[in-house]
């Protein structure tokens, strides 16, 4: 019995320790190896980085990590995609230290994070996005208003307009676009861009009833650039050439079209920022990993996959003025 | 005489019209059968179709307008005679946008020119050109040669192809330089011969059975997908087959057959016509919530407020499908204990069997292949199942596997794909519902394929078995 | 000699292994039972603060839902039964036994093609099809069954050959290319019969004249799709009907001099009525608690509109949608609950009515064939 054991004890201790010499046998080796291919990079950076927040957000930050996995293989990023409510959550827990949001923090959830942690998060702008009115690619409307835009979405008309936009011929554009009523296509109530279209271009008046609501931007882009009669709303990374932008007026009755400047100089009335924020305690640097992805958002390749993506890559005077970390 | 003929000639006219009934049954059957051809024909060309090396094209306009794609459908122009085509022309950097439509009167000629290639990068997706040269340190490779080093390179892993440069060309003149790590693989699909696609197109349906998603799913594979939906549905079967088949033998053996037993089957052979949607409702307030919530706060508070259980996850994904094709298993088990002859039973209890050997050496195995149909259509319904688990646990994009090398393996908390919701994620949350509709098609066909595998499995094995029966009884 | 030793050794433990077996298999089965009543009691306990407190303004919001799914389910009704029972009436009655032992299997795999497929296919690929070819999709539906009966009235003219070679007991596969070629055919002719009648677009007229507004995924394409779906099932339990009724019956009826229409016509399916019922309710079921077809070809529009033209929302995919992103005890959460409540009551009445109705049909034809 006793030497059955010791056996056994023997036969571990030898099984661990061979692990051990395969194991630093591998990492030597690595070691060896990667300076020579990745001959720029000074040191391994390995480890898995948490992000939890914005769905709009998805494709850009699984692309970040994607080229960050390229370029450090030991690098990974573990997206959750569940809506930017769920950032401020997830950094207050701690078990991320990147919270991607579609909108800036409410002064509620800064408060509740400086609560708990006594230092506020850091704020950084990592893109710029839009909300665009996309019509089929024929159709000849180029551009609206406000007050038209709401009269075509709402049934509040709470910007403004006179009468409810119904049907094509009431615009003056589209006098001779002879599909009769317009075919509304949104997103669905519990989606961000449902909220933020209700606030900005309804001004927080309620949507008709009769518009399609989808479970994707994407698909409300399919979906006007398959029928002509239709006009939808969506974000600006699922714009493609099946549907039209249309530009909208400003307050000085410019048209604006979403197009990179105007959203780039917040001209375009209906863009925004998208935001990372960081759990970093003042004083303190942040750990390889996460330095790394921040590095490369903020680099010209960064910007670049936000092109990539649909988004629209930050001002160089933007991206200068961001807070150090 | 002529009133006799005129009712036979009336009956033969309402006979006439009453024989039109049957053929209109017949085309019933046929118009069955012709949308169910239709639909798999329509997977099966689409879902293969999308990996045959398509034909590039350089189209020039009547304006003098040149660019190359590869044409994907044509609809009619609205308010004007005539269709339009849409190319996919990739070059996302360069030109901002990777479709293209065009009137089919504007084009003034259009050519397959061999030297036109494709290549597969990241971040940018595909470009379409001309190859001009490829660069390695002070070396320049150029015509042909630069298309065999290209290749040669390739076969590299992207690690060691990091000081090569391409220069590229796209046919209207615009270059670029393209560095080769970025570059995943390259075809001149027009110099390509019928045996050469073929291959090709082998190496692309292999790559999207073994490769995980890329560029935020609108490209890759399904891997993680196939990996997700086989290992919740096993979980799922080791949950369901002990306790449908337990419930089984209570209701027909042991329980006393009076009314309320009879109301119990009743009740539970309605539950497979309840709405999967609903099951997952339960899974979500009662597994999710309650359970998982519950669970939180005895063994993770250190991790709250964010939940480990108290979200959707592989454990309550395959609990909930499990609990939604327990009627499935039940059912089916029962109705092979039912045919199982009396005398069967009653001599071996005769013989001095206890119940529990009655059942275990006669009952059972007898009644076996009815349990093996039970849960193979039970894993057939849950494979195809998705509102359920849109509820309890599928993830558009899960990185880590739920079971990889980290103790404790099997990682039951995790989020993971699903090949049903990843065919809903891709054609309505993606990026680009025109580039993924081809790969959509592709797990369409995957998911049907599966799921009909299994069908056919449960139907020929409960027929082989009424067969078998048939001749011993 | 060994034989009596060993029971009497092994009897207690026997015994009390055989105990413990039926005490577990008992329990065991009971908790199932329990489980699943759990299903109800949690969804009724869950929805009791809102109907304790008697919110109307959340219940009205659950009404463009309630008749969203009912429209949903009736357009898909509106096509499956009349195609189901068709084929159910020509596999029990007039199909060759060799063929209806493929041709069942193969209409019940109908049945096994999820739900995010056919949805898939309706959304994206026949809703944008059907609106811009929307004369063609209706000339569809009206010529397809005259093109079986064209088929019917050619047969009845062939020569006997012919028909021999084309009985009507395998019509179901050979007018298979048939109806390829007549839909083919009316592809074909369907934009010069919109220029000769509807003065060259559909919509338009129907716009201009009827003031109808036409939306791309609407009650025409669930009904289509969800109609896919339902074919099955409603086949599958009507066919077992017809099948089961006595054949001494129809026979009966046929040497009294009814013709074999008139048989089935007046004896099979009255005395199959029940289990055609059944069948029936089953297949509503089906069609009000699918979640995925109408979640991707409905268009989610929240209106009480009848026009088959107009999407609608239902209760199922209001569900799927919303319910992941309503935070647990908040008012819309226990809205959901309601609305998949009331799914389950309704599906599991539906459910239960077919049954008790089955079975006692079956229970009906067993004694018919008993006394005849």
């Amino acid at each position: 019995m006793n030497t059955r054991l010791t056996t056994l004890c023997i036969n571990r201790g030898l099984a661990s320790a061979v692990r051990r010499t395969v194991l630093s046998g591998v990492a030597f080796i690595l070691m060896l190896i990667t300076p020579l291919t990745w001959g720029q990079q000074p040191a391994v950076i390995s480890g898995t980085l948490g992000a939890v927040g914005s769905d709009t957000m998805a494709g850009l930050m699984l692309r970040w990590g994607e080229t960050l996995t390229t370029r450090y293989p030991d690098v990974k990023l573990q997206f959750q995609a569940s809506g930017s409510a769920s950032a401020p959550t997830a950094l207050m827990a701690g078990t991320t230290r990147l919270g991607p949001m579609s909108r800036p923090m409410t002064s509620e959830e800064r408060d509740n994070f400086i609560e708990r942690y006594g230092y506020p998060p850091l704020e950084l702008k990592v893109a710029r996005d839009a909300l665009i009115v996309v019509v089929h690619r024929h159709n000849p409307l180029r551009a609206l208003t406000r007050q038209q835009v709401d009269a075509i979405f709402s049934t509040s008309l709470a910007c403004g307009g006179e009468t409810p936009i119904r049907r094509w011929e009431q615009l003056s554009a589209t006098r001779d676009w002879s599909f009769g009523s317009i075919a509304l296509h949104g997103r669905n109530l519990a989606s961000g861009t449902h909220g933020l279209f209700q606030q900005r271009a309804l001004c927080g008046g309620f949507f008709r009833n009769d518009i399609s609501e989808h479970p994707g931007s994407s698909a409300v882009v399919a979906a006007v650039g398959e029928s002509a009669n239709a006009m939808g709303y969506a974000g600006l990374n699922h714009l493609t050439p099946a549907v039209h932008a249309l530009s909208l007026y400003n307050d000085d009755g410019i048209a604006i079209p979403p197009n990179e400047a105007a959203i780039q100089g917040g001209d375009y009335p209906l863009s925004r920022y998208l935001y990372l924020y960081v759990n970093l305690p003042p004083g303190e640097t942040l750990p390889p990993a996460e330095q790394a992805l921040l590095k490369l958002i903020m680099s010209d390749e960064g910007q670049q996959i936000a092109r990539a993506s649909g988004f629209v890559p930050l001002t160089s005077s933007v991206l200068g003025a961001q807070q150090r970390w | 005489m002529t009133s006799a003929s005129h009712t036979v000639s009336r009956r033969r006219r309402f006979s006439r019209v009453n024989d039109v009934w049957p053929w209109l049954c017949a085309a019933s059957v046929a118009l069955s059968l012709l949308m169910l051809g239709a639909l798999l024909t329509l997977l099966l060309v689409r879902g293969l179709g999308h990996f045959w090396p398509a034909t590039l094209e350089e189209v020039t306009l009547d304006s003098g307008e040149t660019f190359a794609g590869q044409a994907v459908r044509e609809v009619a122009l609205p308010q004007r005679a005539g269709d339009e085509r849409l190319y996919f022309t990739g070059n996302q950097d360069i030109e901002g946008v990777r479709w293209r439509w065009v009137a089919i009167d504007d084009i003034a000629e259009s050519a397959q020119p061999d030297d036109l290639i494709r290549l597969d990068r990241s971040p940018w997706g595909d470009f379409i050109g001309r190859l001009v040269a490829i660069e390695q340190h002070d070396q320049r490779w150029e015509g042909d040669a630069a298309w065999q080093r290209l290749n040669a390179l390739l076969v590299l892993p992207a690690s060691q192809r990091q000081d090569s440069q391409l220069l590229l060309t796209t046919v209207d003149g615009q270059t670029l330089r393209q560095p080769l790590a970025s570059v995943a693989s390259a075809q001149a699909p027009n110099a390509m011969s019928v045996w050469q696609k073929t291959l090709a197109w082998g190496d692309a349906v292999w790559r999207f059975l073994s490769e995980g998603p890329r560029a935020a799913n609108t490209d890759g594979g399904v891997w993680p997908a196939i990996f997700g939906t086989v290992l919740m549905v096993i979980l799922m079967s080791v949950m369901v087959t002990p306790f449908g088949v337990l419930a089984a033998i209570y209701l027909n053996e042991i329980a006393h057959q009076g009314r309320l037993t009879r109301l119990v089957r009743i009740g539970v052979r309605n539950l497979a016509g309840v709405p999967s949607i609903v099951y997952g409702v339960f899974g979500l307030g009662v597994f999710v919530y309650g359970i998982g919530g519950s669970l939180d706060e005895w063994f993770f508070s250190d991790t709250l407020p964010s939940p480990t259980f108290g979200t959707g996850g592989l454990l309550w994904a395959s609990l909930t499908l499990a609990l939604l094709t327990l009627p499935v298993v039940i059912v089916a088990t029962e109705e092979g204990l039912a045919r199982i002859p009396e005398a069967q039973r009653e001599g071996a209890v005769a013989l001095g069997a206890t119940r529990l050997e009655m059942l275990t050496r006669i009952v059972l195995p007898m009644a076996a292949p009815a349990m093996l149909t039970g849960v193979i259509l039970a894993v057939a319904r849950a494979a195809g199942e998705v509102a359920p688990l849109m509820l309890v646990g599928v993830a558009k994009l899960a990185p880590q596997m739920p079971i990889d090398g980290e103790f404790p393996y099997l990682h039951l908390e995790r989020k993971f794909m699903h090949l049903g919701y990843h065919l809903f994620d891709t054609a309505f949350h993606g990026e680009d519902v025109q580039a993924a509709i081809p790969l959509v098609y592709a797990t369409a066909l995957l998911l049907v394929l599966i799921v009909l595998v299994l069908n056919l499995t449960a139907i020929f094995l409960r027929h082989y078995l009424r067969r078998q029966r048939g001749n011993e009884c | 000699m060994t034989l009596p030793r060993l029971t009497s050794s092994r009897q207690p433990i026997r015994l009390l292994q055989d105990r413990m077996a039926t005490g577990l298999i008992t329990a065991g089965g009971i908790g199932v039972l329990l489980a699943i009543l759990a299903i109800g009691v949690f969804l009724v306990w869950e929805t009791l603060p809102l109907l304790a407190i008697g919110d109307t303004l959340a219940l009205a919001k659950l009404s463009p839902l309630a008749w969203g799914t009912l429209k949903a389910a009736l357009a898909a009704l509106l096509f499956a039964i009349p195609v189901a029972m068709g084929a159910a009436i020509y596999s029990a009655l007039f199909m060759s036994a060799r063929l209806r032992s493929r041709i069942k299997p193969a209409l019940e795999m109908m049945e096994a093609i999820p739900g995010v497929v056919v949805g898939f296919i309706a959304g994206l690929i026949l809703a944008p099809w059907v609106e811009r070819h929307l004369a063609s999709a209706l000339v569809l539906i009206i010529w397809l069954p005259l093109s079986a009966a064209l088929a019917g009235l050619l047969w009845q003219r062939a020569k006997t050959r012919l028909r021999r070679h084309l009985p009507l007991s395998w019509a179901g596969l050979w007018l298979v290319p048939w109806l390829a070629v007549m839909v083919a055919l009316a592809l074909w002719l369907a934009p010069w019969m919109e220029q000769q009648w509807f003065d060259g677009d559909l919509r338009q007229l129907l716009d201009q004249r009827y003031g109808m507004d036409y939306a791309t995924r609407n009650a025409l394409i669930v009904g289509l799709a969800m109609g896919f779906a339902v074919i099955p099932s409603i086949y599958s339990l009507a066919e077992d009907a017809l099948a089961d009724v006595p054949a001494s019956l129809i026979e009966g009826a046929q040497a009294m001099g009814a013709s074999r229409w008139q048989a089935l016509w007046k004896v099979a399916l009255v005395a199959a009525g029940p289990g055609i019922f059944s069948a029936i309710m089953i297949g509503a079921g089906r069609a009000v608690g699918e979640t995925m077809i109408v979640l991707m070809a409905s268009g989610n529009t929240a209106l009480f509109s009848a026009s088959p033209f107009e999407g609608m929302r239902s209760m199922a995919a209001a569900i799927a949608i919303e319910l992941p992103e309503a935070s647990p005890g908040g008012q819309t959460y226990h809205l959901l609950i309601l609305a998949a409540l009331v799914l389950f009551i309704f599906t599991f009445l539906v459910n239960t009515l077919a049954e008790v109705v089955r079975q006692r049909l079956r229970r009906r034809f067993r004694q018919m064939g008993g006394t005849l």
